[in-house]
């Protein structure tokens, strides 16, 4: 039963990502196909890539502020709706119905949001005349509003795993703790919150792996735009590959952002070990 | 506090209804300015385009990918879970790897082979694509349910004179049923919810309701109507099984954990 097994995982795995690393030391080209050139030197066009700099860049924007408000939200809504008993536990529908919506309609809702002539948010503003600016024609602001949309349908998955965790500790200690005089604020920093650590981190490192990923948020949203300016390093080999027809330096694109997915899945698989053992 | 997290949770939702209903005339005034310029004609407009298609072409792609991927992945994960071959952590740390890598990584070579075998634009293109998705998640998720099933419990019915197969399909499976259905259904929603693939791989045939949406989308002008109700028609199938998915989401993402 294993044969099967690895041949198949082999099949449908191993064989793409075999093609990934054959093509990332050719100079294949969509158009002008290929002279068998094999070699080192998309790699060596990577070191100074201005554009991958960039790239990096914007994924490390995206990835750590997106990550960081769905944990900050998602942990603030589990242990509020923790609190929650009777019937009132189904307004938990209400949060979770965010992370139902695929990531097209998600980016398509925000895009909404964040048009200016169509946005309800710029026209409630506007009855106060307060002016909200113009978001998707900066870097910043462009990356905000994909942080944004990122956290509104991702912060449901943090809140459900916080909420399991919460679930699993016994509320003899934080009991225990308001007898002996403590705050609730103390009583969740110094009882609760070391006893989530666990869960924190695993949501932290899936939710960061999985925003190394960002398409279809920068696509509908951005456009990877103003300019280039919000092309992180997925979309960036997307755009090398299918836009500028470079399919070999798309490629070793995918190998870089490849071996650090990697790096960093091989510490969450020793992780697991350790937490299971 | 918990008030203003219910509002960005649910508010956009609320806009979205709200903008499905709008007439095109009014589509870019406030709602308190014109709130009764509301119609279902963009509910009738969407039925009329080729959108209920793309839904079609999404349902049998996501659907073909995830029966496959169970075939194959089901025994897979027995296996993993029940055997005593050393370099089980290689084998998880593989999977989450595939999990976790980039998808721009597999689209590449898919494409080119895809490009040079007619697979472009067709329903085994984008199955096959989908597996390469579905299969990681689901072997890893039936390790998961297959370790809580007592070894006793198998050893039993080869005891018993039963061959693995036999003692893979009427006991193991069965104990394991409740993980098999939360994993089937992770596997349709991952198939489901991709644009990425869907949008290198298929053209006008076989579009997913994904990348069809974007076709709302013109050069000059955006058909927010339809695309709000484009939107819901993505959401509103799946619904039924996040909710009988929700605690599995969790027991499989953070039980799986636990290899």
């Amino acid at each position: 039963m294993i044969v099967p097994a690895v041949l198949a995982v082999g099949l449908f795995a191993i064989v793409p990502l075999a093609g990934m690393l054959a093509l990332s030391f050719s100079d294949y080209h969509l158009i002008r196909g290929t002279n068998w050139k094999y070699g080192f030197h998309n790699f060596a066009r990577l070191i100074s890539d201005q554009r991958l700099l960039n790239s990096i860049y914007v994924m490390a924007v995206l990835s750590i502020f997106g990550v960081a408000a769905q944990v900050v939200i998602g942990t603030a809504v589990a242990v509020g709706l923790n609190k929650i008993v009777g019937k009132w536990r189904l307004g938990r529908v209400l949060f979770l119905l965010p992370y139902a919506v695929p990531h097209v309609a998600v980016a398509l809702i925000w895009l909404s949001l964040f048009t200016p002539t169509l946005s309800p948010i710029n026209a409630f503003f506007n009855l106060f005349g307060i002016t909200v600016p113009a978001f998707l024609t900066t870097q910043n602001g462009a990356m905000f509003a994909i942080v944004v949309a990122d956290t509104w349908t991702n912060f449901p998955f943090t809140m459900l795993i916080i909420l399991a965790a919460l679930q699993g500790i016994s509320t003899e200690l934080e009991e225990a703790a308001a007898l002996d005089g403590a705050t609730r604020v103390n009583t969740f920093i110094f009882i609760t919150l070391p006893l989530l650590v666990p869960a924190l981190l695993m949501v932290t490192l899936f939710r960061f792996i999985d925003s190394l990923k960002h398409f279809p948020m920068i696509f509908v949203i951005t456009k990877g735009g103003p300019g280039r300016s919000t092309q992180a390093t997925n979309f960036y080999a997307y755009v090398q590959t299918f836009q500028n027809s470079n399919v070999a330096y798309g490629a070793a694109i995918a190998v870089f952002l490849f071996v650090f997915a990697a790096v960093i899945s091989f510490y969450v698989a020793r992780l697991n070990q350790r937490v299971s053992s | 506090m918990m008030l203003v997290l219910l509002g960005f949770a649910a508010l956009p939702t609320l806009w979205v209804l709200i903008l499905s209903l709008r007439e095109q005339s009014a589509i870019f005034e406030p709602i308190w300015e014109s709130p009764l310029a509301i119609t279902l004609e963009n509910f009738f407009s969407i039925s009329r385009s080729d959108f209920p298609r793309a839904l079609m072409n999404s349902f049998i792609t996501a659907g073909g990918s995830t029966a496959l991927a169970m075939l194959v992945g089901v025994p897979a994960g027995f296996a993993l879970a029940k055997s005593r071959v050393s370099g089980k952590f290689i084998a998880s740390w593989i999977l989450l790897l595939l999990r976790m890598a980039p998808p721009v990584g597999f689209v590449i070579p898919l494409f080119l082979l895809y490009v040079n075998a007619g697979l472009i634009d067709t329903y085994t293109g984008l199955i096959v694509a989908y597996m390469t998705l579905t299969l990681p998640l689901i072997v890893w998720s039936m390790w998961n349910s297959f370790s809580q099933v007592p070894d006793e419990l198998i050893e039993a019915a080869i005891m018993d004179g039963a061959s693995l197969t036999k003692a893979f399909l009427l006991v193991a499976l069965p104990a394991a049923r409740p993980g098999a259905v939360a994993a089937a259904i992770l596997g349709f929603l991952i198939s489901w919810n991709d644009f990425f693939y869907a949008l290198i791989i298929s053209r006008s045939s076989t579009s997913t309701a994904p990348v069809a949406v974007m076709n709302f989308i013109s050069f000059d002008s955006v058909d927010w109507g339809s695309i709000a109700v484009a939107s819901m028609a993505l959401t509103l199938p799946i619904l039924p099984l996040m909710a009988i998915a929700n605690r599995y989401i969790v027991q499989t993402l953070s039980g799986a954990v636990k290899g």
